[in-house]
């Protein structure tokens, strides 16, 4: 087996696999930072190019705008406040007020060494874990997926900021814009116009709900932002600050790797889910959205564990989990390469090549993040009049490149305004985006139980996994509850 | 106070127009789902449900007392001493300004009306003195991003009666 | 700069005009063919091999942009719309004869279209797990008979073809296709796949490519084909029309290349031609073999076996219920 694992190293480690590992991660962190532009796009792009290459470099190409995307995400939430992809939704809560601190520097690198961290733990679940995380991966049934995804939504609380309540509205918001569009069954629900019938993409929404407002804003109140210029002290992470931040790291890989496993998850799930724990259990709970570190390092960690992880069920299995591992099957078989487990019989040379591989992209992801950096760093330098209508261009042609689609970029413009209106009344944006993404598959797999069950409602209680879940989400009530109860006697007593 | 129930009160209407108007027209229920199986218009009426109680419960707090002492959101603080129309106005012509881009795509092409909606974004941000930097924002930079996302991604952009010796 | 450009241009039309008889205008640009379905199914693999493999003959780069949503109706109605210039071109699947002719909201008839040409046939197959008691179809019938609607299949939804596929089966063997067993909705290839290896549904029959994986590492059992001949990969596995299902044998999958009614002669000329040399081509059907799609570029009349398609389709509604 030593030998085995020499021959890949000796296989893999040529000029020309760092070059093509570095240029999918670095142009997937560019990317993942330009507002507009997707993951899925950068790997959907990739993908006839690979029809001429080796079958390793190009599924390491394809990871490699996967993670360097993921992470790129971060860039722009935390230095324009728009997340680049949705995963990094959690992470503009607390960065974008660190940048406004003047401690952008400090937020982008706990973000990249959260996700260098997240990367590099979930390639080595990725290469000790995979059979188990796939058995327990296919053991979530609709049942356990309901239940997973309810408990994720739980973390609508911690994203809420000062009203509870204002975020269970946004959340309810974001839950019926999801249903618009192509029923399961077959229907259309709320289909007014042809358009409609494709439903809501995920982009449109994201970028028109968190990036466009700030133009609007800026238009009616002609008050840009205060943001203080970056101090030079304030650009690195202490060693104090990473060890307090460290459990939440660790803790954030191991939920990215465990949902990762899971097909259909997802990093942006992941991420949700790691910002709420990470935020119940913290000791600056209070701080979370204003610009804690910690709440940096939950969501970043999460989605780039989440990244590595969701390779478990395509290699062990075989089944992609999302659009993007769906690519990568793709790649695969067009390679003539079918994953699953008798790859790792048949193929145990290019699995171990491909291990290697994605080693050493999570050192590549490290350097990347550090250039990238420090070439978007200077976004701070342009004014926000010019800037907010940089990024409005960015959005306008991105989105329409998604599809060809005006009727995306209109969900885009109106999405803007609704944000805009939802910033008027106090309602939080972040509760709406994740129940927007979480609300299909709770939905969903809550009426597949139900229809597996023929309508016995004892299906969402039926196996250990589900008890679980089932008490962790009792327990998070009573926590949320008995902290609102706290907030409003103290506010009782502040008045009085 | 008023504010705060005014604002719960929105809630529930929104929500409320949702269940009672849109659902029972645009959300069909398939004959041939299974009866035990949840059809198509559950869990949209739950949810809007589940609103119309929320902005109530806010309404009802917000008539019960102020929950918080009121703020001032420093982001809500105009620049300068402007009245409500001022801002009202501006706020319409945002809306209007997307609204017109919607419609001008088809008929202009999507660059020329990316153009023409950028520089009105900066103009409306009050942006009077970066005036060179502005125009390249909003002539450059469209002309670059449609080449790029061609090139690239092969996008066609939407294409106007001036395409034709503009190329874009 | 310019004149660089256009004499790259010219050069280059000069060489594939050179490898052609005669030269013609069509294409002078890009191509956009847009698959209506998402990135990495099996329609997309047969988009972006069609795209790789065409560029080549058609002498212009073929751009593939996926337009998922409403079972394939949005980005076929995309094209239907476009101008019928050549430029815009749509790989149809057999959901754009199926879906006309099941759902009466459809936005696009099964005949808004100039029909380029049949580009393949991808089986279905119907299958269980590897442990389930069940060694052949009729086994299954029997069981789902016996069981009396509990037993569960995944599909994309209940007009889908994933879905017909079992409930035309249903009603070749006597019993309602529409409860005879449950429908459990699922999106996509892999997450139907997923559903049975962990045994969350009973069955399912869906499309070859998502399935062949795990029917090598054995984690499947094939029972039954839907394709008008047994699979090369599968010889011993016996199709629906050899068991005597008259419905689910007339039922398979099939992609092709369609463009916006009214194509112009020169354009439907220049890809007959294109297509001639696509069915021969070694990288095509290589590709097609892998994804587990047999190529049947050229073999049929596309607009006769769109029609038959929709037909057959649209009389298995009417008899499920469907429709009135």
């Amino acid at each position: 087996m030593m030998n085995d694992i020499l021959l890949a190293l000796q296989a893999v480690a040529t000029f020309e696999n760092f070059l093509i590992m570095a240029a999918g991660i670095w142009g997937g962190v560019v990317i993942g930072a330009i507002p507009g532009m997707t993951g899925t796009m950068a790997v959907t792009l990739a993908l006839p190019f690979t029809f001429y290459m080796q079958p390793v470099p190009s599924i390491l190409l394809l990871v490699a705008l996967y993670k360097g995307s993921t992470y790129g995400g971060s860039v722009s939430a935390i230095l324009i406040k728009t997340p680049g992809t949705a995963s990094a939704a959690c992470t503009a809560l607390d960065g974008y007020p660190l940048a406004q601190q003047g401690k952008a520097g400090k937020a982008l690198n706990m973000a990249l060494y959260s996700s260098v961290i997240g990367d590099f733990i979930s390639n080595l679940s990725l290469i000790f874990l995979a059979a188990p995380l796939a058995i327990l991966a296919l053991r979530v049934g609709p049942p356990e997926y309901f239940m997973l995804m309810v408990f994720a939504l739980t973390a609508v609380a911690g994203v809420s900021g000062n009203s509870l309540l204002l975020g269970l509205v946004s959340a309810c918001m974001g839950l019926l814009l999801a249903t618009v569009g192509e029923d399961m069954y077959g229907s259309f629900r709320f289909a007014m116009t042809n358009d409609m019938q494709a439903g809501l993409a995920v982009a449109p929404v994201l970028i028109g709900l968190f990036a466009l407002p700030e133009l609007i804003k800026l238009i009616v109140f002609r008050n840009p932002p205060k943001t203080e210029p970056m101090k030079l002290g304030d650009n690195r992470v202490s060693g104090r600050e990473f060890r307090a931040s460290l459990k939440s790291i660790l803790r954030g890989s191991g939920i990215g790797v465990i949902l990762g496993a899971i097909p259909g998850v997802g990093p942006a799930s992941a991420a949700f889910f790691s910002y709420g724990e990470a935020q119940r259990s913290s000791k600056n709970a209070a701080n979370f959205g204003k610009g804690e570190l910690e709440g940096i390092a939950a969501s970043e960690s999460a989605n780039n564990g989440a990244c590595g992880a969701t390779m478990i069920p395509l290699l062990a299995l075989g089944v992609p989990g999302d659009v993007i591992t769906g690519v990568m099957l793709g790649a695969f078989m067009i390679q003539g390469l079918t994953p699953g487990p008798l790859l790792f019989q048949t193929n145990i040379h290019e699995i171990y090549m491909l291990f290697i591989g994605m080693m050493i992209s999570s050192v590549l992801l490290f350097g990347a993040g550090k250039v990238t950096m420090r070439m978007f760093s200077y976004v701070a330098e342009i004014p926000p009049t010019l800037l907010t209508s940089v990024v409005l261009l960015l959005c306008l042609f991105g989105i329409y490149s998604i599809a060809n689609s005006m009727f995306d970029v209109t969900v885009l413009l109106a999405l803007g305004v609704v944000g805009f209106g939802m910033f008027l009344l106090d309602i939080p944006a972040a509760p709406f985006l994740i129940a927007f993404i979480l609300g299909p598959m709770i939905e969903e797999n809550m009426r597949r139980a139900l229809a597996i069950s023929r309508g016995d409602a004892s299906v969402f209680l039926s196996s250990p996994i589900t008890w679980i879940f089932a008490a962790l989400i009792l327990f998070v009530i009573a926590v949320t509850f008995r902290r609102e109860v706290a907030k409003a006697r103290h506010r009782k007593a502040d008045r009085a | 106070m008023w504010s705060g129930i005014l604002r719960g009160v929105l809630v529930s209407v929104l929500f409320g127009i949702v269940l009672f108007v849109l659902i029972p027209v645009h959300v069909p229920r398939p004959a041939f789902i299974p009866g035990f199986a949840p059809p198509p218009d559950m869990w949209p009426r739950t949810v809007s449900i589940a609103g119309i109680v929320l902005g109530l419960i806010v309404a009802a707090m917000a008539w019960a007392g102020p929950v918080a002492r009121p703020v001032p959101d420093p982001e809500k603080q105009p620049a300068g001493a402007v009245g409500l129309p001022v801002l009202v106005g501006r706020f319409a012509l945002v809306v209007l300004a997307f609204a017109l881009f919607v419609v001008l795509v088809p008929l202009i092409g999507f660059v020329l009306a990316a153009i023409l909606l950028t520089a009105t974004a900066i103009l409306l941000t009050g942006e009077r003195r970066r005036l060179v930097w502005g125009a390249i924002v909003a002539v450059a930079l469209p002309v670059a991003l449609a080449l790029f996302f061609n090139s690239a991604l092969g996008t066609q952009f939407p294409k106007g009666p001036f395409s034709a010796f503009l190329g874009f | 700069m310019k004149r660089i450009l256009t004499g790259v241009a010219t050069a280059a039309a000069l060489v594939a005009g050179a490898a052609q008889a005669q030269a013609q205008d069509y294409p002078d640009q890009a191509i956009t063919l847009v698959v209506p379905y998402g990135p990495g199914g099996a329609s997309d693999l047969a988009g972006r091999a069609l795209a790789e493999t065409a560029r080549d003959y058609i002498g212009q780069p073929i751009t593939v942009l996926n337009k998922p949503g409403a079972g394939g109706m949005t980005g076929a109605g995309f094209v239907s719309d476009a101008d019928p210039d050549g430029y815009t071109l749509l790989l149809a699947r057999v959901g754009m004869a199926l879906t006309p002719a099941v759902n009466p909201q459809s936005t696009v008839d099964w005949d808004a279209y100039t029909f380029l040409g049949e580009l393949e046939a991808s089986p279905m197959i119907l299958a269980v797990k590897a442990d389930a008691p069940y060694d052949n179809a009729e086994d299954l019938v029997a069981a789902i008979k016996e069981n009396e609607g509990t037993m569960t299949y995944a599909a994309s939804g209940a007009t889908a073809i994933d879905g017909f596929t079992v409930q035309a089966l249903l009603s070749d063997s006597g019993m309602d296709p529409l409860t005879a067993a449950t429908l459990v909705p699922y999106k996509g290839g892999g997450e139907l796949a997923t559903a049975l290896l962990g045994g969350h549904v009973d069955f399912l029959a869906i499309s070859a490519g998502s399935l062949m994986p795990h029917i090598k590492s054995g984690d499947m059992k094939p029972l039954m084909v839907f394709a008008p001949k047994r699979m090369d990969d599968l010889p011993d596995v016996p199709t629906a029309d050899e068991l005597g299902y008259e419905q689910a044998g007339q039922i398979t999958g099939w992609s092709a290349l369609y463009g916006p009614k009214g194509l112009p002669e020169d354009v439907t000329a220049k890809w007959d031609e294109v297509l001639a040399k696509v069915a021969e081509d070694e990288t095509w059907l290589t590709l097609a073999e892998r994804r587990g799609s047999i190529s049947t570029v050229g073999e049929r009349d596309m607009a006769e076996y769109a029609k038959q398609q929709y037909d057959l389709f649209h009389a298995l509604a009417k008899k499920f219920g469907y429709i009135q």
